[in-house]
């Protein structure tokens, strides 16, 4: 596996909504332009990174609500960056009733971000669900630098599906829980077909269960798997311990600052009745 | 504009103004100096230390109410040893005093925490923490009985020079008693308030929110809860109190000021806003003006009644 890339120091700084349109079912794609407190230009994020986003100024809602970034363009005076964001709550409904002009703070970009495989070597991307977000993101890095990639992506249903995925020049292959697009099915299943075609490295990023399902099955064909892992946060930079998981060796993985990015094997999973952690958020 | 004198005396301790990280919220400060000039606080409470390293409490840990957080971290840190050798020494170029929050099981390992952490040289001051929710052995334990409150902080004083501040639970309905045991045992100053027990559970799966199932609750909305056991607890001693519990601007701090806080402690509002306790700094001089006070200093205990 390529060598995995270190947390970086976010900082705080302001985004202005640039624009917001509903891209599927209860699902809004966010453009944030970035300009530093401090004068100093935040620094671009890599795929799998994501920032602390506040939801709200009052005492009503304290913590701010760790999103991956979807997308990063800039110039020399200007950061943008994208969010994909499912409303499953108060915070992230916050966010998608944010109109062009307003602002919010920002902290990022927090954590390691994916480790990316360098030369001719063969990528699967496996999303679930909001998992997309950073696997799209990290889809397009991937053929700035002309890295070969497929990817497999799940959805509850059709009125989920994430358009943008037709533009993407790799393999991509759809399946949804009803069968209202693509193909019918959990997209963890098609993971073994495709394995057999022979793949240096997989990312996943999706629900718990989902991703030991797609871990187990890597394992089983000697592939490395990346994982994107999810947690409530507090603060985002490693001091609270609130995102703190029990990882392999008896280590202690904090993942806005260890990850959220995890080779598999580093990952302790618990069983799958308690895997999805990202509802309600 | 000319910089207004926040300064005030915490028990002999010269704080250039009362905003203090609270404990648990700041870890041990490195990481918040990467994000807001921490040298313009009055102190930093540090992570509460165990002798031993400690890895806390299974994960979820974290859970937001209305106006709060729930949280059973369970006193995750790095043990006394690595915080004296490792991370002490780095602390001294911050420019801001420094508290270190000791948390042991017995007595006895309160009495080495202070003994050890003293050695380290830096520190102005310990937070005895005889009031976390999340630990079985010790934690509330200790601060819900007089006797056992005398016993810790006596061996704390008795093993240390710094000031110590007694950090007590308001979950007890006897806090100025108990705080009136930590006066008596040597304390020069208590730590007002840790979190409330609370709990939360999903209606949909019928399992607890939080890993260890209970949890402290902090935030906004324990604050009328703090304001009381400050005022209860001034009362009963006298004792220069840091309080805290929901602070997120700064008329909450003259709020706690007028109720017999000496300084106060910012945790869970850095959440939202990493640079509130500097944004609140600079609100501090209006407020103190619609207050009607020309310092901090003029506000503790002075509310009306």
């Amino acid at each position: 596996m390529a060598e995995a890339p270190s947390a970086t120091k976010g900082i705080l700084c302001t985004g202005t909504l640039l624009d917001r349109e509903e891209v599927a079912g209860g699902i809004h794609l966010l453009e944030f332009s970035l300009r530093a407190l401090q004068g100093v230009l935040p620094l671009m994020p890599r795929p799998g990174q994501f920032y602390q986003v506040k939801c709200g100024d009052g005492p009503e809602h304290m913590l701010r609500r760790p999103l991956s970034a979807h997308g990063t363009d800039g110039t020399d005076d200007e950061v943008r960056i994208q969010f994909l964001v499912e409303v499953v709550g108060w915070g992230t409904g916050r966010l998608c009733t944010l109109e062009p002009g307003e602002s919010v703070s920002l902290l990022g970009p927090l954590g390691n971000g994916f480790a990316i495989g360098k030369g001719d070597g063969k990528n699967l991307l496996v999303a679930g669900g909001i998992g997309i977000a950073p696997l799209y993101f990290l889809a397009r890095e991937m053929e700035k630098s002309s890295i070969k990639y497929d990817m497999l992506a799940g959805f509850k249903s059709g009125d989920r599906y994430y358009r943008p995925l037709d533009d993407l020049s790799g393999g991509v292959e759809v399946y949804t829980e009803d069968g209202t697009a693509g193909e019918l099915g959990v997209v963890s299943a098609a993971v073994p077909g495709y394995l057999e075609r022979g793949y240096d490295a997989v990312y996943t990023c999706g629900p718990e269960a989902m991703m030991l399902s797609v871990a187990e099955k890597c394992d089983g064909a000697v592939v490395t798997c990346q994982v994107s892992l999810d947690s409530r946060m507090a603060c985002g930079i490693g001091v609270c311990r609130g995102c703190v998981k029990e990882g392999t060796g008896g280590r202690r993985l904090c993942i806005c600052t260890d990850g959220p990015v995890f080779d598999s094997h580093e990952v302790l999973w618990r069983d799958g009745t308690s895997a999805s952690i990202s509802n309600n958020i | 504009m000319t910089e207004a004198d926040l300064s005030v005396d915490l028990a002999g301790i010269a704080l250039k103004n009362p905003l203090v990280l609270a404990s648990g919220t700041a870890g041990y400060g490195l990481e918040m100096a990467s994000l807001i000039d921490v040298s313009r606080l009055g102190a930093i409470i540090l992570k509460s230390v165990t002798e031993e390293p400690c890895s806390g409490n299974a994960e979820p840990r974290i859970w937001e109410t209305t106006g709060g957080l729930l949280n059973s971290i369970g006193l995750e840190n790095i043990g006394m040893d690595a915080l004296a050798q490792e991370v002490l020494p780095r602390l001294s170029d911050l420019g801001v005093p420094l508290f270190a929050s000791i948390a042991g099981e017995t007595v006895r390992a309160f009495a080495r925490l202070a003994a050890r952490l003293e050695s380290a040289g830096v520190l102005s001051a310990l937070e005895v923490n005889i009031s976390c929710p999340n630990v079985e052995k010790g934690g509330m334990q200790f601060g819900s009985d007089t006797g056992a409150t005398t016993a810790v902080v006596m061996a704390v004083h008795e093993n240390t020079g710094l000031p110590l501040f007694a950090k007590l639970s308001a979950a007890h309905a006897e806090i100025a008693r108990i705080a009136e045991a930590a006066a008596q045992a040597g304390a020069a100053g208590l730590s007002l308030i840790n979190t409330i027990p609370g709990m939360a559970i999903d209606p949909a799966t019928r399992r607890p929110r939080l890993g260890a199932i209970s949890g402290g609750l902090s935030g906004p909305a324990i604050k009328p809860i703090a304001l009381k056991a400050v005022w209860d607890c001034y009362s009963a001693t006298g004792l220069p109190i840091i309080g805290g519990g929901g602070i997120f601007d700064e008329y909450d701090v003259v709020e706690f000021m007028l109720a017999g806080a000496t300084a106060v402690s910012v945790g869970t509002s850095t959440f939202q806003d990493p640079d509130r306790p500097l944004e609140i700094l600079e609100g501090l001089p209006v407020a103190l003006e619609r207050a009607g006070a020309s310092s901090p200093r003029e506000l503790v205990g002075a509310m009306k009644i």
